[in-house]
Order: C-alpha cells, then structure tokens, then sequence
C-alpha cells in the first residue's frame, strides 16, 4: 500500500481544496463534501462509530473499513485538521502525532450528530416553532444543524432546488438552520386526498396511495420504518446537531406501536426528548402529566425536558403549578416561552380557522382582544370567505374590511397603529366597504377621550383612524347592554344587542341602522354610502337577512387593490427574533448545558 | 332537582357542544332541564331580556332548552381587557371591588339554587380545564362548583387535537382524591374516522383510572355558536335565515349523533340528587 501513502505525503503538503468537482467520482460521498482528505491521513482510525472490521474477500484477512466515513469530508472538520497538521509542520504520513491532531478532532466535532426530539404534548403544542428556534439558536452557536420530520401530514407542501416536496415546516427549519434543505429533512409526506386516503410520498416523490389502516399496517412497518432511518442516519453523519420534530402527540396509545414519527424517530437517532405543551389550550399540566405517564417506561427516561409554550401575561403565576409537575414527573421545566407574534410563514393551525365560503373574501381584523367574534358566523349564510388577518397586506384582495369588537379600545387602536392599520385603511377607502362594529366603530371616528381613566391606567386622549367625523368619550363607567331591534339600511329587519362603554357622536354622517327606542325610533351609527363607511354599536347585525345583503352588495362593487406585500424580508428577521426569545426565555443551564453541553 | 357536570381536558375541549347537545336531548325527552356555567371567561357575550349580560354559550344552551337566556345560568362573566385586567360581571352586572371571588361563588350558588327552585335538572358546564395544579386554590369553575352542587362529573376531551388519551389521564390524575370520587367517566369529542380502533385505548383509561367511558362523538362540521376565543370561526356549515335558526338546527343534527354515538341514558342515570 506503499501507492496510498505517498497520496497521502501530497495532501499533507498541500492546501485546502474543498469540493473537488473536476474529479469523475465526484461527489462520491454527498453534495458539497470536502476533498481535500480523498486518503485519510488517520488510517486506520478503529473507531467503532466510523467504520468496521471486516474481512477481505481478497485476502481472507481481517481489514479496517470505512468506506462510508463522512467525517473528514465536513468542511469544518476538513479545515480544522488542515490547520492542525499546518500548525505541527507535519509532512510524514508516518509522524505519530497525527494519531494526537486525529483525538482532537474527535473531541472538537461530532463524529456522529447529537438528536433532540421536540415532542408536542397535542397537534397545536408549537412543536414546529420550537424546533425552528433550536435549529437557529444552535446555527448561531456555530454547529452545522438540520431539521428532521419523519412524517408530516400536510397540503401545504414545499419544492426544493432539486425538485423534491417537503413539508413548508421542516423548509423553514431549514432556513433557521442555514441550511439547503432536501428531501432528508422530511422523508415522509402524507397528502391528504379525501376520502381517508392520502398519497404518501417518499424522499420528495410520489409513492403510494394510502389509507389510514393500510398506512400503518402495510406502509409503517416495512418501508416506512427503513426511510426513516436512513434519512435519519444520513442528517446524523453530517451534522453537529439534528433537531427532530415529532407529528402530533407522542402518547397516542392506540398507535404507540406503530408510531414512526414520535419515540420510533427519536429512539432511531438516541435523541434525548423535550415535551412541548402549549399553556394557552388549557390543561397544559394534565397534558404534560399524562403524555409522559402513558409511555412505556423505557421511552419515558428520554424525555429530558419540558417547555411550556405560548404563554401570555406573567409567568410566575405557573410556578405552584410547576413545581408541583416536577415533583410528580421527576422531569424539570426547561423554561416558558411567551406568546410570540411573528412574521413567519403560517403552517396549519388548529388553533383558529376561517370560514372557507366561496363568495366575497371578508376580511376581519384579529385584535388582541377581539370580542363577539360570533357576529361573523351568519356570514358563512351568504357563502362568504371570512378571514381573520394581523397583517394589513392581508388586507389587500378583500372585498370587504371589518374593524371588529374589541374589550380595549384604545388599547387595541395602539395596536392597530403599530402594525400599519390606519394607513392601509385610508388607502382602501372608497375602494372596499370598511365596517366597524362596536370598538371597532369607535376607532374609526376621529378621537377617543377616556378623561375617567375607564380604559387604560391613566386618562387619555387617543387619535382615531379618522375614516368617520365621529368622537367618543368615555365619560362614565356605565356599561350599556341592552337588545335592540329595528330597520337596516334599504328597510328589512334588524336583531342584535349593544355591549358598550363610552358613547359616540356623529358629525354629519346619515345613521346606518333605526333602532325601536319605546314608542319611537332612534338613529344608530354611521353611514357614508358613497365612501363605503359603516359603523355601529350592534353585535349580531349579520345575524337577519337583510343587513348581511345590504354590506355584501357593497362588497361586490368596489374595485379591489390586487397587490401583495412581499413577506419574505421579514422571514430571516423573524428567525433571528425567535431565536432571541428562545435564549431569554429557556433555562440555559438546563437546556444547554444539560443536553446541548456536550459538545462544548 | 338533579344535575350533571361537564368539564373539560383542555379549553377547547367541546364542553359547550356537549353541554348543549344533552340541554337538547333532555328537553327532547320532555325533559325540564336548564343550563348553568359558574363563570365564563369570554369576550362574546349576550344579554339577557332585563339587560343581564351573560357569555354566549349557556344563551345558546338555555334556547337549547327552549328557555328565553337569562343571566343567572351564567352567573359570572369575566372579561379581559388589558394585560393582566379583567372586566368582572356578577349576576348581569359590572362588579368592582375587592373580594371578588368569594362574592362571586356565593351570588353563583345563589343563583344555581333559584334556576334548581324552577327547573328539575340542570346541565352544569365547567370552564377552562379542570386540573390547573397552578390555579388549584382559586378555581371556582370547575371541581369547586362540582363539590358545591353534589354534582357528578364527565371529562370532555377533544382528539381532534392530538393527545387526547394524556389529557383525560392527566385531568383525572391531578385531580385531589375527594374530587375524582366525584369524576364518573368521560366522553372523547370530535373524532374523525373509524372509531374501533380506539376501543384498546379506551378500555386501558378505564382501567387505569376507573372511570367509565360513554362514547366517542364524532367531527361533525356543523357551526355552532362558539364562545371559547380559541376557537375562533370554527369551520363549519350553517343553513337558513336567521343564525338562531340555523344553530339550532345544526344542534338537532348533533343531538341525532349524539343519540347513536353516546351512551345518554347512561349519562342521565348519572344525575343524582344535589345537595347544593
């Protein structure tokens, strides 16, 4: 073998060569492998993780091989091993310090990644969002990290460069990872068809047609279980880290044996395992509990740590609750990660869905503290498609734009200012019908007076939108609940009910609706038809036919504003913001140093 | 005067629906029942005929039962308006002060006794989750309620949601022991698919924590009036003229379901007499 190693005397002398695309082989090992090692210098290494005994059908003699080591072929670790032998001036494939430079690289990098399982306790946990942070967080500290999703359940899939689909979450992760994702992160896709049927498919492509049963009878067991490892085992051999993501909840006891993208995954890969629970669904503690109890045993002990999720408002009203969870569980709270607002692009989401009706798109702006939602349901009669937006682009291709309810006027009028509401709203007056109801009515006008302090912690004077020549004052505590009846614009009947503090007056504006008051009548809101304005204090206005034709048939005629705001600026700003919420927010001693410190 | 108790593994669970669909069942049985939920915490709200405001679901339940709503089937109503601030609603009315909690509950049993003066059964609706280990000392909701009204208890969880075996589980389990002797069984809401391939599952909870479960309802995608504000929008089909209307009858498609789909007459053997 005297041939190997005067390859190997060149390569100690010469200099960093990276992917060596000239080479027909290339590349023999994976995309964007390193070179400049073809013959290692640390022949024979013997470690068990990297290769293997096995005997020579040529000589019948015993031989090391590791034909399948990606080790010296990970750029860093390639650099790193250049620098070292550099430092040391070796140039003798025979110099007995580079077995020395060989241990330091094994306790610098990872021969094989370290897995972390991130376990949602339900569907909604946050398992994805947490998974992100990890892979942005760990990216930051300078390991090379990829995601991993065994099985995702989704339509909205994603193409890659080489044109295989992925799922959009695991792309994601990806990017927060800095890493160009490929069919590895997310080997198993199921496309629900109807019918109980999904197509699966596999490393990017099309497979099969499945059902549930012959999924998890047919699929899982055979097929299945091998993609998953050996997408595992490809991510594990090139990476410091593997952040993995669970799908749904892990103590699905009814198909616990036959679970590949829980602790089947996790035990493939050795991953120590966090719970995620989200504490805003409620019985976030039951959940935890009961997760982690209905597991076997022997899958229990891997579960390292638990984070809450999604918490609103002050956390150490959890800490009864959390010490008393520890104490029964033996698994510590890793932290609590608060409700996060971020421009990142939405997976499906159990948590709030919008009525999908053909007809005009009306658009609902979702305030923090949105009320009376349920004066959108009689929408769905007309077919419409209502949405609930945060973001004014949304705005955008609606034929309609609602201003809903809101428990905190001018608090969420502060909000609707920060996100850029006003001014898209000017923009879209006279184009689309603007409705606002109650709160949201109240915003509309030009100012808010709350000289008693009713709304915020110290008396104010708030700017409106200023779409309506309409002011408010809080200038009682009295709170207004009556039912009401009477005409809607046009004539047919009106039902609903007023809840409200504060009380508006209108300058010059027609009145929207005529309310019975005793043996009389009484103006209601705000009207301006040419403008396409309207304002009330009326919950429950859609709720008869007659006023739901009246603001639809204004929806049909305006011209709508067709562009979009581009999102994507925003994704890597995103990324970095939850990465930071991630570090302030999750016990680092815990967290990093307990699971992550490994390979400090 | 019997009653019976839902509450729930987690928010969203279905307690609502579920307390509404049996208000539906009883008053089809002929039954005089009416509906009661302790609190709310909910920004949709209704109001009641004297100006009584109260949440949205128990107005939903009371015409479920063929009753105009009336403020003390939900006798507090608490409202979030600013970080860390809360509107609270005692029998109808904006209430301030200190001390709040305790003349809550005392003005809410008040009310539960004069609804069980009139009526003969009552479907009682717990709020939230009932096993908050955070909240145990200050939840009038759920178990307080329950031991205060003698009333026997079925968990409601939702497996449409994921997780839905831990969440039973956990609920029971966190509860103290005087409160599970209370917990009778429970009832798995919104599943979609064949329901067998549950039954292993369902007979180890049963096992494991003694209750009983009386059946698993399925997804049906029939909108409904939804107070939770988790739920926002809750997909669903809705038919007719006036959304009362159309509520109503999706609820009377629910309760068809529910006839198939649960064990009723063993939910109605349950409720027994109360001592509140």
């Amino acid at each position: 073998m005297q041939w190997v190693k005067e390859e190997v005397r060149d390569e100690l002398k010469s200099g960093h060569r990276g992917p060596d695309e000239s080479c027909q082989y290339h590349p023999c090992h994976f995309d964007g492998q390193d070179c400049s090692w073809c013959f290692c210098p640390f022949y024979p290494c013997h470690r068990p993780e990297l290769g293997a005994t096995v005997v020579s059908k040529r000589s019948g003699e015993p031989v090391w091989s590791c034909v399948d080591c990606e080790f010296l072929h990970r750029q860093d670790v390639s650099r790193a091993a250049r620098e070292l032998i550099r430092g040391e001036g070796i140039e003798d494939p025979d110099d007995p310090r580079l077995a020395g430079i060989f241990d330091e690289l094994i306790a610098r990098f990872n021969t094989r990644a370290k897995a972390l399982m991130v376990l949602g306790a339900t569907s909604d946990a946050g398992k994805s969002i947490v998974a992100t942070a990890l892979c942005r967080v760990l990216s930051d500290m300078g390991y090379a990290v990829a995601p991993f999703k065994s099985q995702n359940m989704s339509l909205n899939s994603f193409v890659t460069h080489g044109g295989d689909e992925i799922s959009r979450a695991q792309h994601l992760q990806a990017l927060a990872a800095r890493m160009e994702p490929d069919h590895h992160v997310n080997p198993i896709l199921l496309k629900p068809k109807g019918d109980a049927v999904s197509q699966v498919v596999v490393e990017g492509r099309p497979y099969a047609d499945h059902d549930v049963r012959s999924y998890y009878e047919e699929f899982v067991p055979g097929e299945g279980t091998a993609v998953m490892r050996r997408n595992i085992e490809y991510l594990m051999r090139k990476n410091d880290y593997v952040v993995m993501e669970g799908a749904g909840s892990p103590a699905e006891i009814n198909i616990y044996h036959c679970d590949i993208a829980n602790m089947g995954a996790a035990k493939a890969a050795g991953a120590d395992c966090i719970l995620v629970v989200n504490i805003e669904k409620g019985g976030a503690f039951a959940y935890a509990y009961g997760t982690i109890m209905l597991m076997p045993e022997e899958d229990r002990s891997m579960v390292k740590g638990i984070l809450i999720n999604n918490m609103r408002g002050d956390a150490s009203c959890l800490d009864e609750g959390i010490k008393e969870l520890e104490g029964r569980l033996g698994v510590p709270v890793l932290g609590v990660l608060p409700h996060l607002d971020l421009k990142l692009p939405k997976e499906d989401s159990l948590g709030c869905r919008d009525i999908d009706g053909e007809g005009a798109v009306v658009a609902v702006i979702r305030l923090p503290r949105l009320s009376n939602f349920t004066d959108f349901d009689a929408l769905e009669l007309e077919g419409a498609n209502v949405r609930f937006v945060d973001d004014p682009a949304e705005l955008s291709d609606a034929d309609m734009a609602v201003i809903p309810g809101s428990k905190n006027t001018i608090g969420d009028l502060e909000w609707l200012k920060g996100k850029g509401f006003p001014e898209k709203l000017r923009e879209l007056k006279g184009k689309v019908p603007i409705l606002g109801i109650c709160g949201g009515y109240q915003m509309m006008g030009d100012r808010i007076d709350d000289p008693l302090a009713v709304e915020g912690p110290a008396p104010s004077s708030t700017e409106g939108i200023g779409l309506l020549r309409l002011s408010t004052v809080f200038d009682s505590r009295e709170k207004s609940t009556v039912q009401v009846e009477g005409e809607a614009p046009g004539g047919g009947r009106l039902r609903g009910y007023e809840i409200h503090m504060g009380r508006s007056d209108r300058h010059g504006h027609a009145p929207l609706f005529r309310l019975k008051n005793g043996d009389g009548w009484r103006d209601e809101g705000c009207l301006d038809e040419e403008m396409m304005l309207m304002g009330s204090y009326v919950h429950g206005l859609f709720d008869l036919p007659a006023f739901r034709a009246f603001a639809l048939s204004m929806a049909g005629k305006g011209p709508k504003d067709g562009e979009g705001d581009d999102h994507d600026d925003s994704v890597e700003e995103g990324l970095d913001r939850l990465a930071e919420a991630f570090r302030a927010a999750v016990d680092e001693d815990a967290l990093l140093g307990g699971m992550l410190g490994a390979l400090r | 005067m019997s009653s019976l108790m839902m509450v729930g593994a987690s928010s969203a669970a279905g307690k609502s629906t579920v307390c509404a669909m049996l208000c539906r069942l009883m008053r089809r049985r002929g039954m005089d029942v009416v509906p009661y939920k302790t609190l709310n915490l909910s920004l949709n709200s209704f109001v009641d005929h004297d100006g009584g405001e109260m949440g949205m679901s128990q107005a939903f339940q009371a015409w479920a039962c063929g009753l105009e709503p009336d403020c003390r089937m939900n006798p507090v109503l608490i409202k979030p308006h600013a970080e860390g601030r809360m509107q609270t609603v005692i029998a109808g009315r904006v209430a301030d002060g200190s001390g709040l909690r305790e003349r809550a509950f005392a003005e809410a049993m008040g009310c539960f006794r004069s609804l069980s003066d009139e009526h003969e059964h009552i479907v009682v609706e717990g709020s939230g989750s009932a096993a908050e280990i955070n909240l145990r000392h200050s939840d009038i909701a759920n178990m307080r309620t329950a031991r205060a009204t003698a009333s026997p208890v079925v968990i409601v969880g939702d497996i449409d949601s994921g997780g839905v075996f831990a969440g039973i589980y956990g609920t029971y389990m966190l509860l103290p022991e005087e409160d599970r002797a209370l917990v009778k069984g429970f009832i798995i809401n919104r599943f979609r698919g064949d329901a067998s391939i549950l039954d292993a599952a369902l007979r180890r909870i049963e096992e494991e924590t003694g209750m009983r479960c009386f059946g698993v309802m399925p997804y049906l995608p029939f909108r409904l009036p939804s107070e939770d504000s988790l739920d926002m929008g809750a997909p669903g089909e809705l038919e007719g003229e006036d959304v009362r209307g159309a509520w109503m009858d999706n609820l009377d498609r629910l309760a068809d379901e529910a006839e198939r789909s649960l064990d009723v007459d063993g939910l109605l053997s349950l409720m027994k007499d109360s001592t509140a």
